[in-house]
């Protein structure tokens, strides 16, 4: 009985020292800005180690690229400073020329070199990507890594050039080579030649070797943080990640905080809880309930910052199955469907609804389109259209609903993952707003992503949501649509359309349609072109796969989303501004650029 | 005779109770790992479009979202079904559940291992408290169920019973986390504390498990009050509990004799509460971020990594055949008619 009182009594204190400061270890005058990361949830068995999708590395706070994607409406290539102070490129980007941070150290007092960045790149190999690619046909991959100085290397672009070949160079994360060198094999330069420029036996075999390591890169456990970023991994368990500063870090007078405590969550209604208890000095967008945002905005401090997000949320048809195949009946759905009022329902804080559709973010679309933006059809709700094109795909009206030519009813499944909340209740919405307009519409949901995307790859969905206008690389953009899903796909780098139903192809739309004022155009071979074209050309091909997507409709444009982000200025001032560049990278990479200051009593 | 000569038929007796247990467990276990290994490679789905699409939604540029779920290929699953059926057999046998492909590089006990000392502090916690309360709540409702307090607590057993445990999660947590402050809302201790023996670690430690066990033992107290009721209720009435009053006995050991009789089938259920613990409590543990076995499990499930479905099947599936065969072993320790059947 003594024994169990003594452990009542000791776990008292624990708990009163525990809801206490006292224990705790104290930060300085920097104090913990405390956050979530949204890439991803924390997991305390990964890793020490960026090649690991889930490993223990922060992007912006202990895990660090060459350089940091700016948030650009049309230019893939504009990137802030991070490792690599300033860059030189060829106009082909044929050659680039990265020059390092002079003073960048690791946190273990050791400076960051060129070798450093060579040995990131092996290991970037094994794990293969766009400019790493072992395959010499891959378009835009690096033909040779040469360390000029301990601070310059110049890297050369292959004979398959693309247009993105910087952003791809500079988006390289960068490890120590002290601690990640012994990875990669002595012969490790060799094989990759042989790999590359070699034919037959030797040459598959040296890229079996490489990508074989992957599997050892990615699972490889270092046994501390060596950091070349602000911050350092300090400590970590499976609701958190505390990371301390870098005193090494080449720019460490910008860095206001102390610590960073990174919390982990399992759903949203956990950062809701968070933000409506102050406790985040940031946190990224989640969809949240009006009444919820109406008490994060009351919480003292909390703001919210709102940019461009070039992703655009769509409805998209599977032009092998009937009525479908139509594009009279797919602009006829458009002419009934009020995007402002699915958007106001779906995405109230997070979206604008689509001016129309061009395949682009309407943000994005202005820059590449400029006048002829105004000039694309904006689809506006107009339900004698919608008749009219009915009509024209010879659709029948049986009493107060739409019938299919051959007199049989006509149902339209509207697909959703259970799982997305805004994607619901936009299906909902559409669907009200057809059964109004006398088109029998229901809404459908799978059990969760993975299982859509597998159903609708599959070509199971006659209609369903698709993520679209994945800028800012108008190649990205536009392969959302004339891409995989819509049959063209590389093979032996050659551009070939598959059948309908085959190789993920269930988009179903056909290899080439008439644009007016064009002529007849291969949307896919168009799309391909983009990843090489110059600027000028670039343009071009915007404008005319803007106009296939305005009069094709291959998926219907409902809303452009806006990067919309939680801030508390209780603790720290210093946000960057609505509409910022850097608006879609962490705070860390905040902090490296001179924002987030300690709020000054 | 000497008492170990009389013994020796019961200590057969007893051997072959457990070595029948235990084959039927291992063929139990054997049947259930074929079962779900079958299952699991049915779901649909592909986890890399996945996780690309995922990444995608989170506002990660394609070509960083390609990078990240590219290395994930290599981890797919190979060959025939009838292939990897025998390779994971094989690495059944050698206690090797693979690798992960959610974590990758990371074994697949070495997450079940980290996600079952999360599971245990508070399904244990909240499975004891529940059941003590549960158990002495039922007596007192049994013996004053002519009263107002009888009926309120026979009540609060039924409505707490009836209120699904996501509910009183996520109640506590308005009430504790938003509107009154005082207990953390997620994850199972602070970070900001250095893992180990001192007082910091394990008062944040009971700190961030009182919603978690608190929300447990609410949710399951309901059941173990009335089924207490209900058995106590039954007992007062067989005619050996009349007798002993007749008798004359004291109060202390008629209530003896009652709570004895009316606790053996609980224990049973309990034994079987203690296996199912090993599956964690999915609401309790996404409710407040709680890393169990649950949550490992629901993870596994959304990102279609069979490996870790597999394990995490197969340890829940240990756990309740384990559980089974203790609750019947038990069963036979403390109720004498089941042992003089056993001995005849």
């Amino acid at each position: 009985m003594k024994r169990l009182a003594a452990i009542a009594a000791l776990a008292s204190i624990a708990t009163a020292t525990a809801c206490g400061s006292t224990g705790q270890e104290n930060a300085g005058q920097g104090g913990i800005y405390t956050t979530i990361d949204g890439s991803k949830q924390i997991n305390a068995s990964a890793p020490i180690n960026p090649f690991n999708p889930v490993g223990s590395v922060f992007d912006g706070y202990n895990g660090m690229a060459l350089a940091w994607p700016k948030n650009d409406p049309i230019d893939p290539n504009q990137f802030y400073p991070a490792i690599a102070r300033s860059w030189t490129s060829s106009p082909d980007q044929s050659e680039v020329v990265i020059h390092l941070q002079p003073n960048a150290r690791w946190s273990d007092g050791k400076p960051v070199t060129s070798e450093d960045i060579r040995v990131s790149i092996g290991l970037a190999y094994t794990q293969g990507g766009t400019a790493y690619a072992l395959d010499p046909k891959a378009a835009g991959a690096a033909a040779t890594i040469q360390v000029v100085d301990p601070t310059t290397i110049r890297i050369t672009q292959g004979a398959n050039k693309s247009n993105t070949f910087l952003s791809n160079l500079l988006s390289t994360v960068v490890v120590p080579a002290h601690v990640y060198g012994s990875l990669l094999p002595r012969d490790f330069w060799q094989k990759l030649k042989l790999a590359q420029d070699g034919k037959g036996k030797p040459a598959e075999q040296a890229k079996t070797e490489i990508t074989g390591l992957a599997d050892k890169v990615i699972g490889f456990a270092p046994r501390q943080d060596v950091s070349a970023g602000p911050f350092v991994l300090e400590r970590i368990n499976p609701g958190a990640a505390l990371l301390k500063r870098n005193p090494y870090f080449y720019d460490s007078k910008l860095i206001g905080p102390d610590k960073v405590e990174l919390l982990n969550y399992t759903g949203n209604q956990q950062i809701w809880n968070y933000l409506i208890a102050g406790k985040l000095d940031n946190a990224p967008f989640t969809s949240v309930p009006s009444a919820v945002l109406d008490r994060i905005r009351a919480v003292k401090g909390s703001q919210v910052i709102k940019g461009f997000s070039p992703v655009s949320t769509s409805l998209a048809f599977n032009q092998a199955r009937k009525p479908y195949d139509n594009v009279h009946v797919r602009r006829a759905l458009a002419y009934l469907i009020d995007r402002a009022q699915v958007t106001k329902i779906a995405a109230p804080e997070g979206g604008t609804p689509s001016l129309t559709t061009s395949g682009i973010h309407a943000e994005a679309a202005k820059v590449w389109l400029g006048s002829a933006f105004s000039g694309l059809d904006p689809y506006r709700l107009d339900p004698a259209k919608a008749a009219a094109e009915l009509k024209a795909a010879g659709m029948t009206r049986r009493g107060n609903k739409w019938a299919l030519p051959d007199g049989k009813p006509w149902k339209v499944e509207i697909h959703v993952p259970a799982s997305f909340s805004d994607w619901i209740s936009a299906a909902k919405s559409i669907s009200s707003q057809l059964t109004d307009h006398g088109v029998d519409a229901t809404v459908v949901t799978a059990a969760d992503y993975t299982l859509y995307l597998s159903e609708l790859a599959a070509g199971k969905y006659d209609v369903g949501f698709w993520l679209m206008g994945l800028g800012p690389s108008p190649y990205n953009i536009y392969q959302r649509l004339y891409g995989q899903a819509n049959g063209w796909q590389m093979f032996g780098g050659r551009l070939e359309h598959v059948a309908p139903g085959t190789e993920g192809n269930w988009m179903g739309g056909p290899e080439t349609v008439d644009v007016a004022g064009v002529g007849r155009v291969d949307p896919g071979a168009l799309t391909s072109r983009l990843s090489f074209a110059s600027a000028g050309e670039q343009k071009q091909i915007v404008g005319t796969l803007a106009k296939v997507s305005n009069e094709q409709l291959p998926v219907i444009q409902l809303w452009d989303y806006v990067n919309t982000q939680f801030v508390n200025t209780s603790r720290y001032t210093g946000f960057p501004p609505d509409d910022s560049e850097a608006l879609r990278l962490s705070s860390g990479v905040w902090m490296q650029l001179g924002m987030i200051r300690k709020r000054q009593a | 005779m000497t008492k170990a000569v009389r013994d020796r038929p019961r200590g057969t007796a007893l051997a072959r109770r457990v070595a029948g247990h235990v084959v039927r467990g291992l063929v139990m276990i054997w049947v259930v790992a074929t079962i779900s290994f079958v299952i699991i490679r049915e779901i649909p789905g592909d986890p890399v479009q996945g996780m690309y699409e995922s990444l995608l939604q989170k506002g990660m540029s394609p070509d960083q979202a390609e990078r990240a779920t590219a290395v994930l290929y290599g981890f797919l699953p190979t060959g025939s079904l009838w292939d990897q059926y025998v390779g994971y057999m094989w690495s059944l046998l050698h206690f090797d559940l693979g690798r992960s492909l959610s974590t990758p590089g990371v074994a697949v006990t070495s997450l079940i291992g980290s996600a079952a000392r999360w599971t245990v502090l508070p399904v244990l916690a909240g499975t004891l408290l529940s059941f003590l309360l549960g158990v002495i709540m039922g007596v007192y409702a049994a013996i004053k169920r002519s009263g107002k307090l009888g009926d309120l607590l026979a009540l609060s057993g039924s409505l707490l019973h009836g209120i699904p445990v996501y509910v009183i999660g996520l109640l506590l947590t308005a009430i504790f986390t938003t509107l009154w402050p005082i207990l953390p809302s997620g994850g199972p201790v602070d970070v900001a504390f250095v893992p180990g023996l001192n007082a910091g670690y394990i008062g944040s430690l009971i700190h961030h498990a009182v919603l978690p066990v608190v929300t447990y033992t609410l949710a399951s107290y309901g059941g173990w009050i009335l089924a207490m009721k209900s058995n106590v209720v039954a007992v007062l009435g067989d005619d050996f509990i009349l007798a002993a009053e007749l008798r004359g006995l004291k109060r202390g050991i008629v209530f003896r004799y009652l709570a004895r009789n009316a606790i053996l089938p609980l224990f049973t259920i309990l034994a079987l509460s203690i296996g199912m613990l090993f599956g964690g409590s999915i609401f309790i543990e996404e409710i407040f971020n709680y890393p169990g076995l649950g949550l490992l499990l629901v993870n596994s499930i959304s990102t279609r990594d069979y490996a870790l479905m597999g394990g995490t099947f197969l340890v829940i599936t240990v756990g309740i055949v384990v559980a089974n065969i203790v609750a019947d072993l038990l069963y036979t320790a403390i109720d004498p008619r089941v042992r003089s059947g056993e001995a005849a």
